[in-house]
């Protein structure tokens, strides 16, 4: 039987189509869903807003001007949330003298009394604000939590994080929030 | 032979980079429930059965923290057909990448929940729709998603009771006199 030279040619161009179709799903998926979407953030500046604290005390994102800002969007009710806290709290003491701040945002419809006990048991060392829906959504809509957004001195935005990541990933992303933008003591 | 084994293999492989991250989908759907029928006056169980989309786990009704949202149904109360206990089943301990040193109690995959329905005597036969919500908060293995409704109907057939058994009417003390 003779074969037709044609067929292994339509094939591999089939298979490269499918592959090419495969790849570019995928990518167009993982910028979706998470990690570094820092490419469709980077450099806009930061959407101010003003919540309430724990303590009551009304707090502007803008009241950071000069540091670099680590905004995590979080609640009660999330595993995930509850492993990056304690990594949180070691980086706020760590990077906090060189004028990095996070600043926690709790997604929750539970009382601020529950809030309140459950920061205390995870020692939360860092500023926890009363979220709102439409806080969320100048960010481009809180869908999955954790959300992290990381912020320059001046307000930028740097990158933004969806879902659980591992540690060096914050690391990596305060120390370029930390070295862009003025720092406070050089604002006039 | 060989070649078709490769190709396959390929296509595999680009099927698998290719799939869809599912982020707000839908975690949990509810199977037509069949139609239970019940008599009137007495209580019956309706099983309702669910599933949680792979990928995926939701609270069980006792999750281990009193911060976790457990899954709960409220089906709407009507006058005269009485909602009675909802059995939800036991959930898995399971632990997650997440927090692979805590066991957390949830639900994966199918999972039924049975109510207790009792139609009062007054109840005329015929066909009911019941309807409520399936409150359940979802989590992947590196997120977690605000708490949803899943809304819930089902339809139940009031069937007629059998006559009540005649009584002797009550004797007077005084007819022995």
């Amino acid at each position: 039987m003779k074969r037709n030279p044609l067929v292994p040619i339509v094939v591999a161009a089939i298979i490269a189509v499918m592959l090419f179709a495969g790849i570019h799903s995928a990518r167009k998926n993982r910028a979706a869903r998470s990690p570094s979407v820092s490419g469709q953030v980077h450099g806009k500046d930061a959407p101010d807003f003003e919540l309430q604290s724990l303590e009551g005390k009304n707090i502007k994102l803008s009241d950071f001007r000069g540091k670099a800002v680590l905004l995590n969007f979080w609640a009660t009710w999330c595993g995930p949330c509850k492993i990056e806290m304690p990594w949180f709290v070691e980086l706020q003491k760590e990077y906090g003298p060189q004028g990095f701040q996070i600043v926690g945002v709790a997604m929750d419809d539970s009382s601020t009394e529950d809030i309140t006990k459950f920061v205390r048991e995870m020692g939360i060392n860092y500023p926890v604000l009363l979220g709102k829906e439409e806080v969320g959504q100048s960010y481009g809509g809180v869908n999955a939590l954790p959300t992290s957004f990381f912020i320059d001195r001046d307000g930028k935005l740097v990158a933004r994080e969806f879902g659980l990541q591992s540690r060096s990933v914050f690391v990596d992303h305060i120390k370029e929030a930390l070295n862009q933008g003025q720092p406070v003591q050089a604002q006039k | 032979m060989k070649r078709l084994f490769l190709c396959s293999l390929v296509l595999l492989a680009a099927a698998a980079l290719g799939q869809d991250a599912p982020t707000m989908k839908p975690v949990v759907s509810m199977a037509p429930a069949p139609l239970t029928t019940i008599t009137q006056g007495k209580a019956s169980q309706v099983p309702l059965a669910f599933r949680v989309i792979r990928g995926y786990h939701i609270n069980s009704n006792q999750p281990k923290s009193e911060f976790l949202i457990p899954t709960a149904l409220k089906i709407g109360a009507t006058t005269d057909i009485i909602i009675g206990g909802t059995d939800y089943p036991e959930g898995h301990d399971m632990s997650f990448a997440f927090a692979p040193d805590e066991k957390l109690n949830v639900y994966t995959g199918d999972f039924q929940v049975d109510v207790s329905v009792r139609p009062l005597r007054s109840v005329l036969p015929g066909k009911y729709m019941l309807r409520g919500n399936l409150k359940y908060q979802a989590c992947d293995n590196a997120a977690c998603y605000p708490p949803k409704q899943l809304p819930v109907s089902f339809e139940v057939k009031i069937a007629k009771a059998a006559p009540a058994p005649r009584k002797n009417p009550a004797q007077s003390p005084h007819s022995h006199k």
